[in-house]
């Protein structure tokens, strides 16, 4: 029998089934050590925050006036004998204090309110549209008033904070990946645009007319009398016959509307400035910026009549990233959204606001990354093979390029995501993002700072936000580290 | 290399415009502008109004304010601020140098502590130690500044609560009296070592994220060159650990970290962030954001365009400094 067992073992290991880049990776990712407690905690936390209505026992906006900052209830599960009993709260009620005359909050226990599991409460509607008054928590005391259910405590409106952490959720986890997802669409549109197009010179103008300096050409060549025209000699008309020999004709007319509307719009743009400039300034600052003005208005003219300029499309959305990223981000961050949060806007205009200004300072460096990465993909023989098979360019980019980026792209949204919940709360808290009454976490968070520091150390319970946001993003970091040993081979050790 | 720099420099000119224009045109997207909020007040009446639009040249285009800022600031002017009626640098200057405290402490602390750290930790893979300070990491790079700093605050309330007497000051810059005195009397050492003190948790508010992230990127380092051949090579021929350590494994290994030095450079010029709002310390931070508030053009407009013209630089010198210490890389 033992000379059977080795053939055994051939046939078995023969038989095994070859494992896939992806199956290796999901390998990979689950031998994180913290992996699965990140991606167990951030469900954990989404499901929270989608059924916000559902857990929390009073609705995102509702205030008791009269209950600013009151601490937490506390929640008995003894009666006063100590035998144990149904969870049940007690009455708080306000006094003030008859020596310090601050405002206290104190239990009245003459009435033990119950807390009940899945009651009816306030009414609300599921995923915005769904009916429903079911809470988790709660009772019929809770809807009449007459006590409180304020788990962790409340803000300077008197709103329960345990239910307005679940609504801030909502706003805080979900900015994050949005945020990426346009940044994302940003970034992977024009830096495979920017690496795929590198090298190929576009015209932003083309001048009407021959330019003087050219020299004639000899009468004996055939085409002379074409080139040494006037007119069809021009940069313009070259464009035509080059774009009626490749019968792309529309393509050309569209692009020479934007650039004569662009050349249009920046010398009047020059002109006004001009104007204006000279009419404050005198002294040698005057004659300088005649100079200067009326030479950029000179050459702008000179380059519409006479001239051709064609420039790389990788150089002009390089060039943008470089500006870009020339403002510190928080800088561009602050000014941006504080510029914007002084109109008056709706709440949720003002996060789809806070989410464009996140995408928009963020797709540059994402934009130069997948650059990089597609001028060395569109270079593989598996491109090269998709041209020959005679692919367009958009399906050489979308089917065989930018898949190849797929694994970088999964780690870089999972690291880019806590950098943007991050920003948010950040500038929700200096007041800049999320507004009242929404609520995310960096602005219950700024509540804590309200009323200067003795009041910090009396309200603890209002740094309850910050914890959340540590959480996520604590979990969202560990999430992109076992992604990203998971998804980069070279990253293995 | 000459050649290389004079075209990075050159390179630098429409970058700055490029970003200066931007942040102008941002500005321009606030409603109204400055004056709108004397517009408000009736102590003020229309034609008055009208002169001081005119005397701060906010009744011309945007592009001719731009272009008006922009020859004041080739000159070294910066402009007029309008909430505090002074030069742009008078005001900027005094809070530069309070966050500059701030930075360049924040700076050493992460240094002095993140570099030895990471070098133990990876000479101790998977060590008690070395899975301590990884987590230590996580948590340090987790933790948003603002929060923090509401800890510290926190801390120092609960800490003076307990012992009877401040232990650390609770926000601020600096106290009114030393010993009884007032502030300025006291001899220059006394009142550094008042800042100082003020200064301890904002530091380390500031620097723990640069901490974390410092010492993963120096643990990493230290990981990739310890697997080089040259690192096998050195220890077959029967060098001492200690020298392949220190001159072969960690000299290499500082390359990039040497190199990110140029990016301190508009850090210091920057203020410190979050920390300055949350923990009252009078640095450019809050400074910039009342200005904001308030639409004050040129304040933000001057400290952007320091920042600006300082990161450019940086990167530049950032991207000549790995040229200089690592061979390998040579520029056209």
């Amino acid at each position: 029998m033992p000379d059977v067992q080795p053939t055994n073992d051939l046939r078995e290991g023969l038989g095994e089934q070859s494992q896939s880049y992806w199956q290796k990776a999901w390998i990979r990712f689950r031998r994180h050590p913290f992996s699965r407690w990140a991606g167990g905690v951030l469900l954990l936390l989404y499901v929270l925050a989608l059924f916000a209505d559902f857990v929390g026992p009073y609705p995102e906006a509702k205030s008791f006036r009269k209950l600013q900052f009151v601490p937490p209830t506390a929640v008995h599960f003894k009666t006063e004998d100590g035998r144990w009993t149904r969870p049940y709260v007690c009455k708080v009620e306000r006094t003030r204090n008859p020596r310090t005359f601050k405002l206290e909050f104190n239990e009245n226990c003459e009435k033990k309110y119950t807390v009940h599991f899945f009651v009816h409460g306030y009414p609300y509607k599921f995923l915005g549209f769904i009916p429903m008054d079911l809470h988790l928590m709660g009772g019929p005391w809770l809807t009449e008033e007459e006590a409180y259910l304020f788990l962790w405590g409340t803000d300077d409106f008197g709103r329960d904070l345990f239910s307005r952490i679940w609504f801030g959720a909502r706003i805080s986890l979900t900015i994050g990946i949005l945020a990426s997802i346009i940044a994302l669409i940003l970034g992977i549109t024009f830096g495979s645009i920017s690496g795929f197009y590198a090298g190929q010179a576009v015209h932003i103008v083309r001048g009407v007319f021959r330019p003087p300096q050219k020299r004639a050409e000899e009468a004996g060549d055939p085409q002379a009398q074409l080139h040494n025209g006037f007119f069809s000699g021009g940069a313009l008309a070259e464009g035509w016959r080059e774009a009626r020999r490749d019968r792309r004709l529309p393509a050309f007319l569209l692009g020479l509307v934007l650039q004569y509307a662009f050349w249009f719009a920046a010398m009047t743009v020059v002109w006004t400035t001009m104007q204006g400039f000279l009419s404050i300034t005198q002294g040698v600052e005057r004659y300088l910026a005649f100079a200067v003005f009326g030479g950029l208005l000179a050459a702008m003219a000179w380059m519409v009549l006479f001239g051709r300029l064609a420039v790389d499309v990788d150089d002009l959305i390089m060039r943008t990233t470089e500006i870009l990223a020339a403002i510190p981000g928080l800088f561009l961050l602050i000014i941006l959204s504080g510029m914007l949060a002084q109109y008056d806007l709706p709440s949720s205009t003002r996060f789809l606001l806070v989410l464009a200004i996140l995408a928009f300072v963020g797709w540059g460096g994402l934009a130069r990354n997948i650059r990089g990465f597609v001028l060395q993909l569109r270079e593989m023989e598996y491109a090269q093979a998709a041209r020959a098979l005679g692919a367009g360019d958009a399906r050489i980019l979308f089917r065989h390029i930018v898949p190849g980026t797929l694994g970088y792209l999964i780690v870089v949204v999972s690291l880019a995501i806590p950098g943007y919940i991050l920003a948010e709360s950040g500038l929700s808290f200096l007041g800049l993002g999320i507004q009242d009454p929404s609520s995310s976490w960096g602005l219950l968070l700024s509540k804590a700072q309200q009323g200067g520091m003795v009041a910090l150390k009396s309200r603890p319970w209002l740094f309850l936000p910050g914890f959340f946001i540590f959480v996520s993003i604590l979990a969202y970091n560990y999430l992109g580290d076992a992604l990203r040993d998971a998804l980069d081979p070279r990253a293995e050790h | 290399m000459t050649a290389y720099i004079l075209r990075r420099f050159l390179h630098l000119i429409p970058t700055f415009l490029g970003a200066t224009f931007l942040a102008f045109l941002v500005i321009q997207l606030a409603p109204g502008d400055f004056i709108t909020r004397l517009e408000l007040d009736p102590s003020y009446d229309r034609s008055q109004i009208e002169n001081f639009r005119r005397l701060f040249g906010l009744d011309q285009p945007f592009t001719v304010q731009y272009a008006k800022w922009l020859s004041g600031f080739l000159k070294g002017y910066l402009g007029l601020s309008l909430s505090y009626q002074t030069d742009v640098w008078s005001v900027l200057k005094p809070r530069i140098l309070n966050s500059m405290v701030l930075v360049v402490a924040s700076v050493l602390f992460i240094y002095v502590v993140s570099i030895p750290i990471g070098i133990y930790s990876a000479l101790r893979q998977y060590s008690w130690g070395d899975r301590f300070w990884t987590t230590f990491a996580f948590f340090g790079l987790a933790v948003p500044n603002f929060f923090f700093a509401l800890l510290m605050l926190y801390f120092a309330l609960w800490l003076k609560d307990i012992v009877g007497h401040e232990v650390f000051p609770i926000g601020g810059m600096r106290s009114l009296y030393i010993d009884g005195a007032d502030f300025f009397e006291a001899p220059k050492w006394k009142q550094w070592l008042n800042i100082l003190w003020h200064a301890v948790l904002p530091v380390i508010v500031a620097g723990t994220a640069g901490t974390a992230g410092l010492m993963r990127v120096m643990r990493t380092q230290m990981l990739e060159t310890k697997m080089q051949d040259y690192v096998r090579t050195a220890r077959a021929k029967g060098l001492a650990e200690r020298v392949v350590i220190y001159k072969h494994i960690l000299r290499n290994a500082v390359i990039p970290i040497v190199a990110s030095i140029g990016f301190l450079l508009p850090e210091l010029f920057g203020g410190a962030g979050f920390v300055e709002i949350v923990m009252a310390w009078p640095g450019l931070t809050p400074l910039i954001l009342d200005a904001i508030f308030s639409i004050d053009v040129y304040i933000i407009m001057g400290s952007i365009s320091i920042s600006v013209v300082l990161l450019m630089i940086g990167n530049l010198l950032s991207d000549l400094l790995l040229a200089w210490v690592d061979p390998r890389i040579r520029y056209r």
